[in-house]
């Protein structure tokens, strides 16, 4: 490490300790580094590597997908994948755990919003479950951590903005990879649910009347899981590209939003439309400050450094990448996502590659084990979110949370050492 | 004083209602071009050229006005847990220093460097092939956003330098949501 590389990092984390927002302390670290090397100039380089890097077309999916997601979640689609988890699940005992994982796992999935699940979800599931006697923070626990599966499983916004970082990665690969990632991990949320819950003495089943029959819940989810086909489907079968198939999926969104359920309505759209442009310039201006970032990291070879210092400590791939997963956990706990993502791929996947690591695989790894941050104190977006409709504060919820994580990291443990898990279905498919 | 303020304040509405109705423009624009370009190719047998060039430079420019607007209602992610645990005096000033990192950092890199960059390239008369237009408008909103979130910047700031200013109420956070 050298002063280049220290002013980088000093200046990041003491802008990032201030609560300057993400982009601009990526993009101020920068400047000051790119200043501290000299002979080029430093603003010019800076605007052009942020204007550059947003405008690269696989980056449009996020802005349509957003948009798609939000026009599904306002679209009643809550409340059809309900009934549909609860005609497939809800006669069990517990039953209603699982409706809510299963709801949170098509519900994520099709929103692309694990923010989004927990509040359309979690406002009719936690209050749903706590009439029926569940625990209340038990069931703002396991709305959280179900609601962050969907992340995983297709289309997903994240692994977008990890496809642009890594650079050379197929989104289409990335999509399938995370498909059986994300219902292991759903599994085994419902599986700790099972363990840890409550219910399996105490509470009766959902009565029959309660049910939907199957005719009913099919016609009413049907359409909303369609979207996933319609996406997976053009991208798979090389009917478009990804972002084609997202912009096809707001025109779809919309068409069942409006014709369809009729829950949206013309005059909704402005709001819709400005909620999407916000959430993706978050995005995006977060995404061109870390092109700029990635300039100076590369410069200053920062990956080789990092490669050393983790070879240092084993020379064993296994355990690189227990120290990969433990780092991206504590970052988890007070950072989101998406600049986790867009700071750490740079860093850890050149680490990881070196010793033959497939960058898809490292991206599920990646994304699942940043999805238990969501739901960690201090900082857990998710959790914060379910905690407000929930009703209840943090400290009560993190007792039912602690098996739940339990499972989470069982599964982070079972993608990271078990490759096939992730990467054989890509590979089924050719990808 | 106070005729100046409320000038201002009305301009910085005004400019908001503008930039909103740019950015939904856009936004629809955007989702109509690339469904064009995919209509285009299947029904009308070949693809319009300029249907993905039009996305992606649309895409930077309502990426970057948006970033402005949403600074504006605080809607960036940040790490808001270390200054939250700071005495409200501490996190007052802590606040101005933000405002002050950010107005710098669009002063210099957004304003100042995007500026060289839009003059750069228009003098190198690069021409976007298919909708022939040179590559400067592009970059254009570079500086532009840049001004704007000084702007934005300096009206947090004028907040916070307040005399009867109160942490609590103001301002309030937008919702922070990107995954």
């Amino acid at each position: 490490m050298d002063t280049e590389a220290l002013i980088l990092l000093t200046g990041f984390i003491v802008l990032l300790l201030l609560d300057v927002p993400i982009a601009v302390c990526i993009g101020g670290a920068t400047v000051l580094t790119i200043y501290a090397i000299g002979d080029v100039p430093t603003g010019y380089v800076v605007a052009q590597r942020m204007s550059t890097g947003i405008a690269s077309f696989p980056l449009l999916a996020i802005p349509f997908f957003v948009l798609s997601g939000v026009l599904m979640g306002e679209g009643g689609m809550a409340r059809r994948l309900i009934d549909f988890a609860n005609f497939l699940v809800g006669g069990f005992r517990g039953g209603l755990c699982y409706v809510n994982t299963i709801t949170c796992m098509m519900f994520g999935a099709v929103s692309g919003s694990a923010s989004a699940a927990v509040s359309s979800i979690g406002g009719f599931m936690i209050p749903e479950m706590t009439r029926k006697g569940y625990g209340r923070e038990f069931s703002v626990a396991l709305t959280t951590t179900s609601a962050t599966t969907g992340l995983l499983i297709p289309p997903s916004n994240i692994m977008i903005v990890y496809a642009v970082v890594a650079s050379n990665v197929s989104v289409a690969a990335l999509f399938v990879g995370g498909v059986i990632p994300g219902i292991v991990i759903g599994s085994l949320i419902m599986f700790a649910a099972w363990l840890s819950n409550p219910s399996r003495t105490a509470v009766e089943s959902l009565d029959a009347s309660e049910r939907p029959s199957l005719w009913a819940a099919l016609i009413g989810a049907l359409p909303s899981m369609l979207l996933i086909v319609i996406v997976l489907g053009g991208i798979l079968g090389g009917v478009f590209s990804a972002t084609e198939a997202s912009a096809v999926a707001v025109a779809y969104a919309l068409f069942l939003g409006i014709v369809v359920y009729r829950e949206i309505k013309v005059g909704d759209l402005h709001r819709i439309l400005l909620k999407s442009v916000k959430t993706t310039s978050v995005v995006m201006f977060l995404i061109g400050a870390s092109q700029a970032m990635s300039w100076a990291l590369s410069f200053e070879q920062v990956p080789q450094a990092v490669s050393v210092a983790l070879l240092g400590i084993s020379d064993n791939p296994l355990v690189t990448l227990l120290i990969i997963n433990i780092l991206l956990l504590i970052v988890g706990t007070f950072m989101d996502m998406t600049p986790a993502v867009l700071i750490f791929t740079p860093i850890f996947l050149p680490v990881v590659m070196s010793s033959g690591m497939d960058p898809v695989h490292f991206g599920v790894l990646m994304i699942a084990n940043l999805c238990i941050g969501l739901c960690t104190p201090p900082v857990g977006t998710c959790l914060f979110i379910g905690c407000g409709v929930g009703g209840t504060t943090l400290a009560k919820v993190i007792r039912p949370l602690l098996p739940i994580f339990i499972a989470m990291f069982i599964g982070l443990m079972l993608i990271t050492y078990w490759p096939a898990l992730t990467l054989w279905l890509p590979r089924m498919l050719g990808l | 004083m106070a005729h100046a303020q409320s000038i201002f304040t009305r301009c910085v509405l005004r400019l908001v209602k503008g930039l909103e109705v740019l950015l939904v423009v856009g936004m629809a624009v955007l989702v109509v071009d690339v469904l064009w370009g995919v209509f285009s190719r299947y029904v009308l047998g070949e693809q319009t050229r300029w249907t993905e060039e039009l996305a992606v430079y649309l895409l930077v420019w309502i990426s970057l006005m948006g970033a402005a607007l949403t600074f504006r209602e605080k809607g960036h992610l940040g790490v808001d847990y270390f200054v939250g645990k700071l005495e409200p005096s501490a996190r007052r000033l802590s606040a101005i220093f933000v405002e002050v990192i950010v107005f710098a950092f669009s002063a210099f890199a957004l304003v100042h460097g995007g500026w060289n960059l839009v003059i750069k390239t228009f003098a190198s008369g690069q021409v976007l092939p298919a909708l022939n237009l040179p590559m400067g408008y592009v970059y254009s909103v570079v500086p532009i956003s840049g001004v704007v979130f000084c702007l934005f910047a300096f009206e947090h700031l004028m907040a916070y330098l307040s005399v009867d200013f109160d942490l609590k109420t103001s301002p309030q956070s937008a919702e922070k949501e990107s995954d």
